[in-house]
């Protein structure tokens, strides 16, 4: 059932609503929810007043740059910052023997020896990745603080490089001595019985190596932090873009030797986040203590070199020794893999990637047998942290490019395979061989929608005519889940002795003085229209319009409307975010309808709130209060009401999804509540004189259940598509033997540009989540739909010329023309066994 | 992402700015910047003192020699070489290629002189000015001399212009039914380019410059004399490229390995002189 | 003559109001708009000229205010996102961003709307080729430029493909 969108935003771009046959269970009537309002964050981000947080100043302030490791790995034999210090202008330096006493080292998640690792805030006594801060110095303006690091000296003594996860594993270089080993993680999942699937089996598939590259989202805003501390009370305020603050402060404050209470995040406006943003509590702590040392408030603002080269890729994993087992008639049993994650110098925010991925472990597909090992290791490169998609995409991938090659070699239809391997409408709620529960979601349904967006019918057609033009076409699919809500407690599948479970987020809404309904998140927003969407809730809700509500920027501690999860990532803000809206404005609703059942003396029921006031339904006009007599009443005429009567009008609410607990043993559990679905189709022209690789067309479905506003769902669409076009055909971080990144700044890291684009056409579905409070999924990461659609599109356009198995996640034209040129070294990695 | 600090002078006159480069030890030209200004971010590159170029409106000009020169001073931004209709008229594949440069905002700083002087193997400008046979006039204390693009370009960022010299202007020679082309691979679109191009046809002569192979354009002699004042058909180009790539040393990085490069430089001089001889039908 | 000086004095119009400022020879354009100025607009989103996030008008031309000095400024007109609307006023273009869902994060915004300010004055009804050429020095990472693309043709009454 296709329906045109009635509002003119969507017009010129195809989208479809497919109504479900049973009715949401839990939404609320839909007035603002659901609508494409427009947000709210634009007025003052069009005038150029955002405030980011390098656009805060105080008086005073020093600027902080970091001497960073020329190195990959090397000892460090001596520090001298006395030349640095003797410079006009410099306030103070920091090194790595001042953190370590200073500090304690972070909290790491894994068992041992992973768990042995020590993190500090600087390198102390040995650095690890090229670009890692060994030391910090302050001064007066920029300028000053980058000239003083240059008359840092620092003596090193060179070690030998680990720049491969396999090399790395033979620990014949050991990079954290404490651990004495480089494995951070390993352990084996297993569900189900694929050695019985793989002897049943009519044809088992092998494929020896698939390669999911490093690359990130880049955030346009770098990281950084202005920090001030009160020697009064001896507390830090951080006016920053931490995405995830929550966290931030279970990591720095023991680090710090302080409590939590003492750190104050201050977020305001935030330039991109995409899980970029989640690890900067090592230079967070640098800045903390400088703050404290100098007695003066420290910036520090991170340059794009910074950012490439050390902090926050994604996870890069390579996967080997893949076993598929296939039934005659097409249908897949069970897969089993060894799994290679390389997660840089330090692990920081992993080992939870050795998990994470778990929670779509078989993918959108509803094989019962699977076998994964997986090992993570660290080597010389810079750390990751959870990018877009977070190690859900990796796996995603290597369940597509399963199903892609087991398509091609046994000459079965890509969308007929996946059509019939599919979990199928009728089967939601649909429990995964782990324990995963996938709420809702049609597959097959938004495949159809895709293949009709793109014309699949058309294809052959297309690809005869662009061989004409000596061009190879190809048509790739790319099925994704975007698993939003995370049960932390998966933590404890890899550390059974880590005190994490469930998930939080906060909110808190209030009824002011004059009618004023204010709104503070727990979320940190970073370009998701947080604000908007919490007023369009908060306005269905207490029946005003949405330009009543007035949504706080950003995220403060002292709103204390946080939780210890808080924060903007794993594609939850539908869900926990907006659960804990809700949740706090439902309370002051119902002191509201008191209130004014009270006042009007009418029953309860008789109340309703609608237009800005709260009235007796069908009553006469003067029944009705205005919200400011509401708030009026409570905060400043409260005498008359009866003392057991104590309305507040102002409620802080604790969104907690519930997960049961997980098995350790069997590493089974409902790891995630929700189930966003992305299916992207791709149609590319490859040259094959040149490898280069056009998109000329290009379809994005996406059903993360209700749309609390289509038109951001479709802008996360858009960028989700974006980022992967980018990191399927030319974002890739590299480095050579000695460690050292050679795709450090954007010229060689290309990102699309407006001309890259390929013509993006979006269609939606609305299957919603039974388990969400507003029958939202989470959404945003989308999970890669476009690396896994464009891949499959130049592993088709290639089988005219040498039918080369795409073995890569990141396939820039020289990838691509090496696969032109020796097809047969990339088709030696897979093998048939057929009975 | 800072600079070091740096001395800054903004003459008024050529010569002022020929004395200033002269008196200063390492003191460079700052023409368009877009460069140099990365340069200096990245504290690639030391200098003690900038002459900024851009009150010399003697550099800005557009014009043609009495003999029909097309001159192009070398301050001349590749905005203006686009908005040109001298340009469009005598040679109109430099404001094609130079449309492709980056961006608007670096084309209305960037100039046709910084492009050349910096001779980064990556430019577009030093291939195709090559190609096209073009001249460089260059003013020091000594008095002017005109170079060929062979003697101009001499290093990876190195050029006939020595300390306290200037580049004035780049001379194309007249356009008279001739055919240009321009072909190569990017790093995204309107990216830098991985390998490229440039071919020239005339009755008389065929031109060919590669770029990005080495640390100067290379004309590739060879598929030139095959070439010249004969068959210019698909079948007849692409059986004369054949030796280019093995007689190319490309640097390998992580772009492309130098067999990739190779075999890049084939494709594009091949496209190149395609599209250069049937622009020369056109014209006829 | 003009012998070289590591800073000097110098006076230029931003947003039609004259300054002046001392500054040292070496700071970048985008430097002094931002902390010495404190029009925090104009942002920096890269360290090598590529991601336009700095794009400001320098006497009607856009350009990477990154990529110039502060000192080369001296005697020239320069126009920052904050001097697009007056007093608060949105412009046309300004509200096409809004009405399109053109911004997410709003990081790269300020840039883009100079970008296609200028583009707009030489151009008044850009196609969608010419509205992503224009907007080719100007990187986004959230939202695949599809409604920026999508509002400036909007703005010029144009229609956009499907």
């Amino acid at each position: 059932m296709t329906t045109e969108p009635s509002n003119s935003l969507l017009q010129g771009q195809v989208s479809t609503t497919v109504e479900t046959e049973e009715p949401p269970a839990k939404t609320l009537e839909r007035g603002y929810i659901g609508q494409p309002i427009l947000r709210r964050e634009d007025k003052r981000l069009v005038q150029g007043l955002g405030t980011f947080f390098d656009d805060v100043r105080r008086h005073g302030m020093g600027y902080v740059h970091f001497v960073r490791s020329p190195y990959a790995h090397a000892r460090i034999l001596s520090i001298d910052v006395t030349k640095a210090l003797e410079l006009d202008g410099v306030y103070g330096t920091l090194t790595g023997d001042e953190v370590a006493i200073h500090t304690d080292p972070f909290f790491e998640m894994s068992v041992e020896p992973g768990g042995l690792i020590k993190d500090y805030a600087l390198a102390v006594g040995r650095v690890r990745h090229m670009g890692e801060p060994v030391a910090a110095v302050c001064a007066a303006t920029r300028e000053l603080a980058r000239d003083a690091a240059d008359l840092v000296e620092v003596e090193y003594e060179p070690l030998p490089v680990l720049v491969d996860a396999v090399e790395s594993l033979k620990d014949e270089t050991v990079l954290h001595d404490e651990a004495g080993s480089n494995v951070v993680w390993s352990g084996v999942f297993d569900w189900g019985d694929v050695d019985q699937a793989l002897a049943e089996a009519d044809h088992v598939v092998k494929i020896e190596r698939l390669h999911f590259h490093r690359f990130s989202s880049t955030p346009l805003e770098c990281a950084g932090a202005l920090v001030e501390y009160d020697k009064g009370t001896s507390e830090w305020t951080l006016h920053c873009n931490h995405q995830m603050p929550g966290v931030g402060a279970i990591w720095m404050a023991p680090a710090l030797r302080t409590g939590i209470d003492k750190l104050r995040f201050v977020t305001q406006d935030i330039g991109g986040g995409f899980g970029n943003k989640v690890c900067l509590h090592p230079q967070y702590v640098v800045l903390c203590l400088m703050a404290r040392k100098l007695g003066r408030p420290v910036q520090w603002t991170e340059w794009r070199t910074d950012q490439h080269t050390a902090n926050a890729h994604g996870n890069e994993r390579t996967f080997f020794d893949v076993e598929v087992a296939v039934l005659a008639d097409g249908t897949m049993t069970g897969f089993k893999v060894r799994a290679l994650d390389d997660c840089g110098a330090f692990p920081r925010y992993e080992p939870l990637g050795c998990i994470i991925w778990a929670q779509v472990a078989p993918g959108m597909y509803s094989w019962r047998n699977i076998r994964v090992d997986f090992t993570q290791v660290c080597t010389n490169k810079s750390p990751v942290s959870p990018n877009r998609g977070y190690s859900r995409m990796q796996h995603l991938w290597l369940t597509e490019r399963i199903i892609d090659i087991v398509a091609s070699e046994l000459g079965l239809d890509p969308v007929e395979v996946r059509k019939k391997n599919y979990v199928k409408a009728e089967q939601m709620p649909y429990k995964t061989p782990n324990g995963c529960v996938y709420d809702s979601g049609d597959y097959a349904a938004a495949l159809d929608i895709a293949l009709d967006l793109i014309d699949s019918g058309s294809i052959e057609e297309r690809r005869k005519e662009a061989a004409e033009r000596g061009k190879l076409l190809g048509f790739g699919i790319g099925s994704t889940l975007d698993s939003g809500t995370n049960n932390f407690g998966q933590s404890t599948l890899l550390n059974p002795d880590l005190q994490f479970s469930g998930n939080n987020e906060a909110a808190s809404v209030k009824l002011d003085i004059f009618g004023e309904v204010v709104v503070t998140l727990g979320t940190v927003p970073q370009g998701q229209g947080h604000e908007t969407t919490a007023a369009q809730v908060v306005a269905d809700i207490l029946g005003c319009p949405p330009e009543q509500v007035n949504v706080r920027r950003g995220h403060d501690t002292w709103f204390n409307s946080h939780a210890g999860f808080s924060g903007t990532y794993a594609s939850q803000f539908a869900f926990t975010g907006l659960g804990a809206v809700k949740g706090a404005a439902e309370l002051v609703r119902e002191d509201m309808v008191q209130l004014a059942a009270a006042v009007l003396q009418a029953p309860v029921e008789a109340i309703e709130l609608a237009d800005g006031f709260a009235r007796i339904k069908d009553g006469p006009e003067e029944a009705a209060l205005p919200f400011m007599a509401l708030g009026a009443i409570v905060n400043a005429n409260n005498a008359f009401l009866p003392p057991d009567f104590n309305p507040t009008l102002n409620h802080r609410y604790v969104c907690r999804p519930y997960f049961g607990m997980v098995d350790t043993e069997k590493k089974t559990g409902q790891l995630t509540l929700t189930y966003a679905i992305q299916i992207h189709a791709a149609v590319v022209e490859v040259d094959p004189e040149t490898g280069v690789v056009e998109i000329v067309d290009y379809a994005a479905v996406d059903d993360c259940g209700v749309r609390i506003n289509p038109m951001i769902v479709e802008g996360q669409v858009h960028g989700a598509t974006t980022h992967a076009i980018g990191a399927a055909l030319s974002e890739e971080f590299v480095y050579d033997e000695e460690g050292t990144l050679l795709t450090a700044n954007f010229y060689d890291y290309h990102v699309p540009h407006a001309l890259d684009m390929p013509p993006l056409k979006t269609g939606a579905m609305e299957s919603p989540s039974p388990v969400a409070p507003l029958g939202a999924k989470g959404m945003g990461e989308g999970g890669g739909g476009g690396i896994h659609c464009i891949g499959a599109a130049i592993q088709d356009a290639l089988k005219a010329a040498g039918n080369a198995i795409v073995y890569d996640s990141c396939n820039p034209p020289h990838r691509v023309w090496s696969m032109l040129q020796d097809p047969e070294s990339t088709r030696a990695n897979v093998s048939v066994e057929s009975k | 992402m800072l600079l070091r600090e740096v001395g800054y002078a903004r003459p008024s006159t050529v010569d002022e700015a020929i004395a200033l480069l002269s008196e200063h030890d390492g003191a460079r030209a700052l023409a368009g910047g877009q460069t140099i200004v990365n340069v200096m971010k990245a504290r690639a590159a030391a200098t003690d003192v900038l002459v900024d170029l851009a009150d010399l409106a003697e550099l800005r000009t557009i014009g043609f020699s009495s003999d029909g020169l097309l001159e192009i001073g070398a301050m001349v931004t590749y905005t203006e070489l686009i908005g040109s209709s001298e340009v469009e008229v005598a040679r109109p594949i430099l404001a094609e290629v130079a449309a492709t440069i980056a961006d608007v905002q670096v084309r209305n700083r960037g100039t046709v002189g910084g492009n050349v002087c910096v001779a980064d193997p990556t430019n577009h400008l030093p291939p195709l000015f090559s190609a096209l046979d073009a001249t460089f006039t260059i003013r020091g204390g000594d008095g002017e001399r005109t170079v060929s693009a062979d003697e101009f370009f001499v290093g990876v960022y190195m050029t006939a212009v020595g300390e306290g010299e200037l580049l004035m202007k780049v001379s194309v020679p007249p356009s008279s039914g001739e055919g240009d082309g321009f072909s190569g691979i990017t790093i995204g679109k309107h990216g830098t380019y991985v390998v490229d191009a440039a071919a020239n046809v005339s009755d008389e002569s065929v031109r060919i410059a590669i770029g990005c192979v080495a640390a100067v354009p290379v004309r590739a002699t060879a598929m030139e004399e095959r070439l010249a004042g004969g068959d210019l058909s698909e079948d007849s180009v692409r059986a004369a490229v054949e030796g280019l790539g093995a007689s190319l040393d490309p640097p390998s990085d992580v772009h492309g390995s130098a067999d990739y490069r190779r075999h890049l430089a084939e494709v594009s001089a091949v496209r190149a002189v395609l599209q250069a001889a049937g622009r020369r039908k056109q014209v006829r | 003559m003009n012998a070289p000086t590591t800073s000097r004095t110098i006076a230029f119009a931003i947003n039609g109001e004259s300054v002046e400022l001392e500054v040292e020879a070496r700071r970048l354009l985008v430097h002094a708009i931002r902390d010495d100025l404190g029009l925090t607009g104009t942002h920096i989103g890269c360290d090598t000229g590529n991601c336009g996030a700095c794009t400001v008008h320098l006497d009607g031309e856009p350009v990477k205010s990154c990529m110039l000095l502060a000192v080369q400024a001296d005697g020239a007109r320069i126009a920052t996102v904050e001097g697009l609307a007056a007093e608060g006023e949105l412009t046309p273009l300004q509200k096409a961003f809004n009405e399109h869902h053109a911004l997410q994060c709003g990081y790269c915004t300020p840039g883009m709307l100079m970008s296609a300010a200028a583009l707009l004055e030489r151009n008044p009804t850009p196609t969608e080729d010419d509205v992503r050429y224009a907007l080719q020095g100007n990187i986004c990472r959230c939202t695949g430029y599809v409604n920026i693309v999508e509002a400036v043709v909007a703005v010029g009454g144009g229609e956009n493909k499907a």
